[in-house]
């Protein structure tokens, strides 16, 4: 997590550079794609989201504050258009259906392959502020003080969420029979 | 029995890798006399062995390209691009042609060494065919490219007498795309753009040549009459260079190509 050349990347960015520009998205592509896609389960959302992202990146990078690591800046955004995109399409509740009816049969209940996608599914079904940590602690690889910054909470409010997440989730899979 | 809240913490504190020295004394001394942290420490362990085993996934190829082509251009780039969108609409390119924004046209542009005694097909069906996503089967090649200058799919198909080869592209500058093919007995039956302006076009007996910048999705209709087997070459050049090259094969069913 310690990259310490996005600032002068930034930096170079705000004096027009666009290779620099060029350079922050081949690095950071394919974590936002991934946090957007693990909060949105659909990969065209994720695309659209990530393309989003992007270009406000570029028009706000007067904005960031140095002071603060690059990446928790990009994923706080990645992740606020995430939820904006749910709330937009309204697909949260959907999404909680559809993935609430995965999995119940008691013949899809073994192996890792299943589980996996047991995981997912069920990652699907918390809210969507639980899932952002989630995703921060076990996607995108964050330690606690980094996924503090980027959702802009104290650290111990990250902590009660990231256990009640998982709570959360170890029932839904106790429920569907994976755990 | 419920466990502590404060055990709790520490038993995730532990898993996350950010427990202190102390603290993990004291989960120590907990867990081995109580079934219960034991047990839920097994139980997260397991889940979040799980979640960090969820897969890394690949954005799309051409996603940094749409992002790039997004993104304003400096004054100098903008320059460059104006007087390269200008050379291409020059006389030099009396075939090319700009098609509008947001609609659906088909083209019925060719030199007349080519075709002057030749019907066209209506093509305009087959405009909604056009998608960034055909599937791979039977009849359908497909290559995907994923160069700095250019990416995306290009899909070949045909339909009835029809060979509809679809473009779905993005380039971060001016790209030309030139396809050529030896049989002078298939001929260039059109052109269709979808969602974007601005690919230029001409075409010549066996050479089609096309310019695109930015993210373009159109399709290139060529009449293959005699249901021949076809080999199509494409060349993808950029600032004058080859930036990739590949052929696409049409093989009459049941036969190789």
């Amino acid at each position: 997590m310690n990259r310490p050349d996005d600032k002068n990347l930034v930096e170079r960015c705000l004096k027009g550079d666009r290779q620099a520009f060029e350079a922050l998205l081949v690095r950071y592509e394919k974590p936002v794609y991934n946090a957007a896609y693990r909060m949105l389960h659909n990969p065209e959302d994720a695309r659209d989201v990530t393309q989003t992202v992007f270009l406000k990146v570029y028009e706000n990078l007067d904005q960031y504050d140095p002071s603060q690591r690059f990446f928790s800046w990009i994923y706080r955004i990645a992740l606020n258009e995430s939820i904006n995109w749910l709330k937009k399409s309204s697909r949260q509740e959907a999404l909680e259906h559809e993935t609430a009816d995965h999995g119940n049969g008691p013949e899809q209940q073994a192996g890792d392959a299943q589980l996996g996608e047991g995981v997912e599914a069920a990652l699907m079904t918390i809210k969507s502020e639980y899932r952002a940590v989630i995703i921060l602690k076990h996607v995108l690889g964050c330690s606690y003080i980094e996924i503090s910054e980027a959702l802009d909470i104290p650290e111990k409010k990250v902590k009660s969420r990231l256990y009640a997440a998982r709570q959360l989730l170890q029932e839904r899979l106790t429920q569907q029979g994976l755990h | 029995m419920a466990i502590d809240p404060k055990f709790v913490e520490l038993i995730n504190a532990d898993i996350d890798g950010e427990i202190s020295p102390a603290d993990k004394q004291t989960l120590e001394a907990l867990m081995a006399d109580s079934p219960e942290a034991q047990a839920m420490q097994a139980e997260l362990s397991g889940l979040n062995s799980s979640l960090n085993e969820l897969p890394d996934l690949d954005p799309p190829v051409y996603l940094k390209h749409t992002i790039m082509a997004s993104i304003p251009k400096t004054e100098a780039q903008q320059r460059r691009s104006n007087f390269l969108h200008s050379i291409f609409a020059s006389p030099a390119f009396r075939y090319a042609a700009m098609f509008a924004a947001g609609a659906i046209l088909t083209l019925n542009l060719v030199s007349s060494d080519q075709l002057s005694d030749r019907a066209f097909s209506d093509v305009t069906g087959l405009v909604g065919t056009m998608s960034s996503d055909v599937p791979d089967g039977p009849g359908i090649q497909s290559t995907r490219i994923d160069r700095p200058e250019v990416a995306g799919r290009v899909t070949l198909r045909s339909s009835g007498p029809l060979l509809i080869i679809d473009f779905d592209l993005v380039s971060s500058g001016p790209v030309d795309i030139v396809a050529s093919y030896a049989d002078q007995t298939v001929w260039f039956n059109g052109f269709a753009q979808l969602e974007s302006p601005g690919a230029s076009i001409s075409a010549q007996s066996g050479i089609i040549t096309m310019q695109i910048e930015g993210k373009r999705r159109y399709a290139l209709f060529l009449h293959n009459a005699g249901d021949r087997n076809i080999s199509i070459n494409l060349r993808f050049m950029s600032d004058g260079e080859v930036v990739y090259d590949t052929d696409i094969q049409y093989a009459q069913p049941g036969q190789p190509g």
